[in-house]
């Protein structure tokens, strides 16, 4: 029953599979596979004759970090849904009430979203094989890579769909499921990581995958599924479609940790309190009502989880890579970038499509609003949100700045780092805008914006990896990378730490690698110049296409009919 | 006030309203009438200015649907047939929303939003939250936000659908009361009973097609020939029963239900006493034998089911 005969999985895995999207996107993967791997191949292997294996471990290490990130990335999207996805649909309840057990429903959920990640990664077997024959590799180090792939996939899926489980929408599920899984993956690969040369560390890693990870795995698995079958067993969220009134007083009595008070600051930034008195003449009513109603509407535990997991990850972060290794400040700010990356989108990529999927539109649509004041509440309101809540995290930073010495010397860098997140924060929500103009559903929004914005801003860094086996110069390889904030904040450069060769009176800082992206014109800037000078304008056309996609599409268009 | 002309949807292949035309004056009540599917949302949300036409055009008040959505929506108080409302949101605050939405000025705004409380009987609710209110009240309130605006017009997509018998009866008497202010209302619904009593004229939509238009009274004349009998049977001889009054040829169509035998028929009083004769003779035990006078609902059901069978 839990497998063979599973209706919950039987219904997954149709609507998962069924699909010809699905088959083409596989041939797409394996096809973009095979071409990674047919241009990494050195020329002078010639058949199965072996080459040195570091060549051989660089590409098993693309294979193998490539595949444990899209598991990171892709498992929330199909599993933080699945659970959220049957309250939005109100089948909740008839799935409840049925006769199977919360086991059956949690396997069926789990397999169902996990089945098509985990024939994607099946079906890069053979290609990771290929590496094995280019020498360098023990067999037994691939098994343990799908061992841990799996292993990963079980993990991450099961967190998705327990966050899930606990929250009523799949945008909240999606972010919070991102929130633990990707930290505890940097984490997972940190502390795994091996110096290939290095036996006994080799050794030890192998030692940790096989023995130690495993029980572990199985341990927390246990008790994700008791808590999530509980929950299916006695839902605490159903009743009037699972939506009563959130009463924001009662909710903060029992609130763990960090509170939220609209009256105090900074909570007051992204939460303006609500109104006692009618809105004054002139005012933006979408605005207002996205701040002061709507903000809060499904309760404040998504917005409570979010702030005090970031801020308890940034505070270890803050003493390394600020205080300790402060040439390291870019990684801090990869940190926030990372979290706007996560947060921006889920305020701005359901914007649209929530009106639609509340039916609260087509009251929208008949009023006296232009689909230009309605469109700008919309980005105004979602980048208030995200920006405030992605400069929460920029605190450390200015302390850092204050209290350092090296980072003092050079306070613009922290100009600039401020104006690399700015930008950012701008770029997801408009970005996350235009997807939710586009789409029908705030899933399918948030995956799409999650989607596009991975293209732009770890594609390019991920490439930039790869290519450096080929002979690009410096140069070349930093022109593809101008779309991406990581690579903007890590192109400043700092000087170097005293352990090698620092003075305070020389500060030994390396020279930037400029690019010139018009060959000819003789104008040379570092990564970080073109990137706050790409996203501005580029923003702004994004922001016009979003104007006409929602006039076009939703005001005058009928697509509500 | 409202015109309809030669109004086509299409959606690919498929004949969403199919080359619709009609005309409402000023102060009727129109109900507007079909069974689900019928094409009668695609109209109103045609004529609420949100559905673009494959062919055709609506004027309101003059203005044009296709030209000028923005003159027709200052003219025009809209209720969709499934909404929703913010979450976390009071009913003061929803009404303040929807005002500043449709311009009134801040002067005027408090004034009127107690105003359409107090019609619609939400005064007490004034403070309450919008997603906590019962399906009753969320309609009021909905109809409270159609009215904020003071519209001439008012297109009101199956007001009542999905409430208990007292809400239904405190809608009709609100539409009533609407009337009585001499608002232009275009009603839709697919239940007829519910509109008999107020519609000044009723349209009868089906696939997409207008089966019927006119005052109640004309399409009533214009089905007489259709009749109904109901036959109760004190035995076990309904099959019997039934089977003759298949045979008959003035009947068109027969429902059986336990003791009770429905028949729709065609015909003059003598041809129903040669039926009854029948029925007699064949030895079924009859306790009544009588004519259904015939409701609105069902000169709906025979206008529409016609075309379905």
């Amino acid at each position: 029953m839990l497998i063979r005969d599973n209706p919950v999985l039987t219904r997954e895995l149709l609507v998962n599979l069924r699909s010809p999207r699905a088959f083409a996107l596989q041939v797409a993967y394996v096809a973009f596979l095979a071409a990674v791997v047919y241009f990494y191949w050195p020329p002078e292997a010639g058949g199965t004759s072996q080459v040195g294996p570091g060549k051989a471990r660089r590409l098993f290490d693309l294979f193998f970090f490539g595949q444990f990130f899209l598991i990171a990335l892709v498992a929330p999207t199909f599993a933080a849904g699945s659970i959220t996805g049957e309250k939005e649909r109100k089948t909740y309840e008839m799935l409840l009430s049925s006769p199977l057990q919360p086991t059956t429903i949690l396997i069926g959920k789990l397999l169902g979203s996990l089945s098509y990640l985990v024939i994607l990664i099946v079906s890069s077997l053979p290609l990771m094989i290929l590496c094995f024959l280019l020498g360098g590799i023990l067999l037994s180090e691939i098994a343990r890579a799908y061992l841990v792939l799996v292993m990963a996939a079980v993990t991450f899926g099961l967190l998705s769909v327990g966050c899930s489980s606990i929250f009523r929408r799949t945008s909240s599920a999606l972010m919070v499921s991102y929130l633990v899984i990707l930290p505890s993956a940097v984490l997972c690969l940190w502390l795994t990581r091996s110096d290939p040369n290095n036996l006994v560390q080799r050794e030890f890693v192998s030692f940790l995958t096989v023995a130690v990870l495993p029980p572990w795995c199985l341990a927390l698995w246990t008790v994700v599924a008791i808590v999530i079958s509980r929950r299916l067993l006695r839902p605490p969220d159903v009743g009037s479609e699972g939506k009563d009134v959130v009463d924001e007083e009662e909710e903060l009595k029992y609130a763990i940790g960090v509170v939220i008070d609209r009256d105090l600051f900074p909570d007051k930034l992204f939460a303006p309190a609500k109104r006692t008195e009618l809105m004054p003449d002139g005012t933006n009513p979408v605005l207002d009502k996205e701040l002061r109603s709507e903000i809060f509407s499904q309760g404040t535990l998504m917005l409570r989880v979010v702030i005090q997991v970031s801020m308890v990850l940034s505070i270890p972060l803050m003493a390394f890579l600020l205080f300790v290794r402060w040439e390291r400040a870019a990684y801090y700010v990869a940190y926030v970038l990372t979290f706007n990356l996560l947060v921006g989108p889920v305020f701005s990529a359901g914007s649209i499509t929530q009106e639609r999927e509340r039916q609260t539109l087509s009251l929208l649509l008949t009023t006296l609003l232009t689909p230009r004041r309605i469109i700008l509440a919309k980005l105004l309101a979602a980048l208030r949100v995200s920006t405030v809540l992605t400069f929460l995290l920029t605190e450390q930073l200015f302390l850092a700045y204050f209290l350092v010495r090296e980072l003092r010397d050079r306070i613009w860098t922290l100009l600039v780092f401020l104006l690399i997140i700015a930008t950012t924060c701008l770029a997801t929500t408009t970005i996350g805008l235009l997807c939710s103009t586009l789409s029908r559903r705030t899933s399918v929004a948030i995956v799409l914006t999650y989607m596009t914005l991975l293209a732009l801003f770890i594609g390019p860094v991920g490439l930039d990896w790869y290519l450096q086996g080929f002979s690009f110069t410096p140069e070349r390889l930093a022109a593809l990378t101008i779309t991406s904030p990581y690579s903007a904040a890590f192109s400043i450069t700092m000087p170097l730490n005293r352990g090698t060769g620092f003075s305070i009176e020389q500060p030994n800082v390396p020279p930037p690698v400029l690019v010139e992206l018009i060959p000819g014109l003789g104008l040379g800037l570092p990564v970080w110049a073109w990137f706050l000078m790409l996203y501005p304008p580029l923003c702004l056309v994004l922001f016009g296409v979003t104007y006409l996609a929602f006039r076009w599409r939703w005001w005058r268009a009928g697509g509500l009919g | 006030m409202i015109e309809v002309m030669n109004f086509t949807k299409r959606y690919g292949d498929f004949v969403a309203v199919d080359d619709l035309s009609f005309t409402i004056g000023k102060g009727e009540v129109f109900g507007f009438i079909g069974p689900n599917g019928a094409g009668k949302s695609t109209t109103i949300r045609f004529l609420a200015t949100l559905l673009r036409p494959t062919s055709g055009e609506g004027r309101v008040a003059g203005h044009s649907v296709v030209a000028e959505p923005m003159a027709v929506r200052r003219v025009i108080g809209f209720m969709p047939d499934d909404f929703g409302v913010y979450d976390g949101m009071k009913v003061w605050e929803f009404l303040d929303f929807f005002a500043v939405a449709y311009e009134i000025p801040l002067a005027y705004r408090k004034k009127i939003i107690g105003e359409v409380l107090e019609l619609l009987d939400l005064t007490h609710k004034r403070d309450a939250y919008v997603n906590g209110l019962s399906k009753g009240m969320k309609q009021r309130l909905c109809l409270a936000k159609t009215l904020i605006h003071d519209p001439p017009v008012l297109i009101l997509d199956e007001p009542a659908s999905g409430l208990d018998p007292r809400a239904r009866l405190e809608m009709k008497a609100l539409l009533n009361e609407l009337r009585g202010m001499g608002k232009t209302i275009l009603v839709s619904s697919h239940i007829l009973s519910e509109l008999s009593d107020f519609c000044t004229s009723i349209g009868i939509i089906e696939r997409g097609k207008l089966l019927a238009a006119g005052s109640i009274q004309e399409i009533q004349r214009r089905l007489r020939s259709h009749r109904v009998i109901k036959v109760r049977v004190l035995d076990e001889s309904t099959d019997r029963a039934a089977a003759i009054l298949r045979d008959d040829r003035g009947v068109h169509t027969v429902e059986r239900y336990d003791h009770t035998v429905t028949a729709e028929f065609e015909g003059q009083d003598e041809d129903m006493a040669r039926l009854l004769g029948r029925l007699i003779t064949a030895g079924v035990t009859i306790q009544s034998f009588a004519e259904e006078p015939l409701s609105l609902e069902e000169v709906f059901m025979m206008i529409t089911k016609g075309i379905v069978n």
